[in-house]
C-alpha cells in the first residue's frame, strides 16, 4: 500500500496520523474507566487495536 | 558577524571529517566530540529548571524506580532529532520547508513564534528566580549577602553577554558558545558526581530501576509515564538543533557527526545529569520524605546541611547555577533564530534586529520580584499541549515527503516507527490535556 496516494483532500498517510490520534483518543479514555472501576474495556481494546494497527502502518516508508 | 548561508560547509571540516572516518575509534571520538556542538547546546536547553526539579522530586520521591524513563524518553527523543539531523545536512531549515508544504500557521507560528520564541520568554522566568536564587544561597553560604532583588543583574548581563557571543567575529562566536556549553554540562556533571561521592549511591537500586521499568499505580503511574516520554526534548531543541547546525554550516558530508552529537552530545549528557540528580536526592531526601509539590529552591536549600561537609554545599550550588544560565543562553539564542526565521529575516548577529531578538526572554529579570503570570504560563503550557503533536505530524510528513527531500527521505520502517511512537506519546499529552479540561481524567 503507498502512503502517499490521495484520498480525499489528504494522502494516506494523513488520514493515518488523524487514525492514530482517534485510537489513542480512545485507548486513554478506555484506560482512565479500566484503571478506575473496570469499565470501558471495548474502548480499551478498540483503542488499543486501532492504535498498533495505525503505529505499524505509518511506518512504511514511502516508495 | 554570522549570516545565514545554509549551503556553505567549511571545506577544511569536511576535509577533516573524511580523514576522522578513517582515523581509529578513539582519534575519531575525540576529532567527533571538538567539531560537535548543536547537540550540546541542546543538552544545555534540555537541562533546566524544569528538568531538575522534575529529576529531583523523582529521586526525592521515587528513589531510583524510575530511572528507566530517562533512556526510554530520550532514545525516543533521538528519532525526531535524527530526522532534524537529515533536514540540517541538506541545508534545509524546517520553519521554511513547513511554511511551504503545510502552511505559515504550523510552521512561523506554532514551531517559530510560540513554540520556540514564546516558550523561550515566558519559560525564562523560572530559570532566572532559580539562578537567582542559587546565587543567594550561595553568597550566604560563603559569608555575604546578595539577595535576588540585587544579583539578577549579575546573572542578566552575564547571560546576555554569552548570548550575544554567539556568531560574534563570525564562526569563532559560534565555537565559543558550544564551548561554553560542553564546560556547562561537564561541571554539572562533576559539580553533582562530587556530590554523589559524599552521599553514596546503591548501586544495587540504581541498576535495577534502570532496567526495571516501575510506575505508581494508577492515574499518577500513567500521567508520569506520558509525561516524562514525550516531554525529554520538544519543539524549542529540534529547531535548535536545525538551525544551530545550518548555522555551523552542516552539508551531507556532517550527517555522522550530527548523529554523533545528538548521541554524545544530547543523550548522554541528559541521561549522567538526570541520573546524577536523581541519586543525590534518592541518597539524601528519600529516606526523609518529603512533599510532592517542593519548589526546586526548597529542594536545594533541604538538601544542604545533609551534604555534611563545607566544600560540598558550594559544588552543589555552582553545579547546579551552570543549569539555569545555560538554559538561559540557549533559549535566547533559540528564540532569536526562531524569529528571524518566522519573518524570513536574514540572521545576522551584528545586527539589532538580532540583539533585540535574543534578549526579548531577558524580560524574566523581573522573577527577581514576582512570580511569571500565572495566564501566561497556563496559556503557553496550554497551546503547547495542544499543538506539539501537530508540529511533530508535520515533521513526519515532511522526513516522507519526496516533494522535500527528494531521495533523502526517509526509507527506513525502523526510523518511521520511532516517529510515530514519540507522535503517539505528544498524542496522549493533548488527549489528557483535554480530558483534563473535560473533567474526565484522574483527580
Amino acid at each position: 500500500m503507498d502512503l502517499e496516494t490521495r484520498l480525499g483532500p489528504a494522502t494516506l498517510r494523513v488520514w493515518g496520523l488523524i487514525a492514530n490520534f482517534a485510537g489513542n483518543a480512545a485507548l486513554l479514555y478506555g484506560a482512565i474507566g479500566y484503571v478506575v472501576d473496570g469499565s470501558r474495556l471495548s474502548w480499551l481494546l478498540v483503542g488499543g487495536t486501532v492504535t498498533l494497527v495505525s503505529v505499524l502502518s505509518l511506518s512504511s516508508p514511502s516508495r | 558577524m554570522v549570516t545565514e548561508s545554509p549551503e556553505q560547509g567549511e571545506p577544511s571540516e569536511v576535509l577533516q571529517l573524511e580523514r576522522l572516518r578513517q582515523a581509529p575509534p578513539l582519534r575519531r571520538f575525540a576529532g567527533y566530540f571538538r567539531l560537535g556542538g548543536p547537540g550540546f547546546m541542546d543538552a544545555a536547553l534540555t537541562l533546566g529548571a524544569g528538568t531538575l526539579t522534575a529529576a529531583m522530586l523523582s529521586g526525592a520521591t521515587f528513589g531510583y524506580k524510575t530511572v528507566w524513563l530517562l533512556w526510554v524518553s530520550m532514545g525516543l527523543g533521538l528519532f525526531m532529532m535524527a530526522a532534524m539531523a537529515r533536514f540540517t545536512t541538506r541545508g534545509l531549515g524546517v520553519i521554511a520547508l513547513q511554511d511551504r508544504y503545510h502552511g505559515w500557521v504550523i510552521g512561523s507560528l506554532m514551531t517559530a513564534l510560540i513554540g520556540t520564541a514564546g516558550v523561550a520568554i515566558v519559560f525564562n522566568w523560572g530559570q532566572v528566580s532559580l539562578g537567582t536564587y542559587l546565587m543567594e544561597l550561595l553568597a550566604d553560604r560563603l559569608g555575604y549577602t546578595f539577595p535576588q532583588q540585587w544579583n539578577w543583574i549579575v546573572y542578566v548581563a552575564l547571560t546576555s553577554w554569552l548570548t550575544l557571543s554567539y556568531g560574534r567575529k563570525g564562526r569563532r562566536g559560534i565555537r565559543f558558545i558550544e564551548t561554553f556549553m560542553k564546560v556547562s554540562i561537564g561541571f554539572m556533571l562533576l559539580a553533582f558526581g562530587a556530590c554523589l561521592m559524599v552521599t553514596g549511591i546503591d548501586w544495587s537500586a540504581a541498576l535495577h530501576g534502570s532496567v526495571v521499568p516501575w510506575l505508581p499505580p494508577g492515574g499518577e503511574g500513567l500521567d508520569l509515564f506520558v509525561a516524562s516520554s514525550a516531554a525529554a526534548i520538544g519543539v524549542m531543541d529540534w529547531f535548535l538543533f536545525n538551525y544551530a547546525g545550518r548555522a555551523r554550516g552542516w552539508v551531507k558530508a556532517h550527517e555522522p557527526l550530527a548523529h554523533f552529537d545528538m548521541s554524545i552530545g544530547l543523550f548522554l549528557p541528559f541521561i549522567l545529569v538526570n541520573f546524577l540528580v536523581i541519586a543525590v536526592f534518592a541518597e539524601t531526601l528519600l529516606p526523609l520524605g518529603i512533599a510532592s509539590d517542593a519548589a526546586p529552591n526548597e529542594l536545594a536549600e533541604r538538601l544542604e546541611p545533609l551534604l555534611g561537609t563545607s566544600w560540598a554545599p558550594v559544588l552543589f550550588y555552582l553545579g547546579f547555577l551552570a543549569v539555569p544560565i545555560s538554559t538561559t543562553v540557549g533559549m535566547s539564542i533559540a528564540g532569536a533564530m526562531a524569529i528571524h526565521a518566522a519573518f524570513g529575516w536574514e540572521r545576522d548577529t551584528s545586527s539589532w534586529r538580532w540583539r533585540i531578538s535574543a534578549l526579548l526572554p531577558q524580560i524574566g529579570f523581573l522573577a527577581a520580584w514576582y512570580d511569571r503570570p500565572v495566564w501566561l504560563v497556563i496559556a503557553i503550557g496550554a497551546f503547547l499541549s495542544l499543538t506539539d503533536n501537530i508540529v511533530a505530524w508535520s515533521m513526519y510528513l515532511l522526513l516522507n515527503d519526496k516533494r522535500a527531500l527528494g531521495e533523502d527521505r526517509c526509507r527506513s520502517r525502523f526510523w518511521n516507527f520511532g516517529l510515530v511512537l514519540q507522535i503517539t506519546l505528544l498524542n496522549s499529552i493533548a488527549i489528557i490535556y483535554v480530558f483534563n479540561r473535560l473533567g474526565w481524567w484522574f483527580e
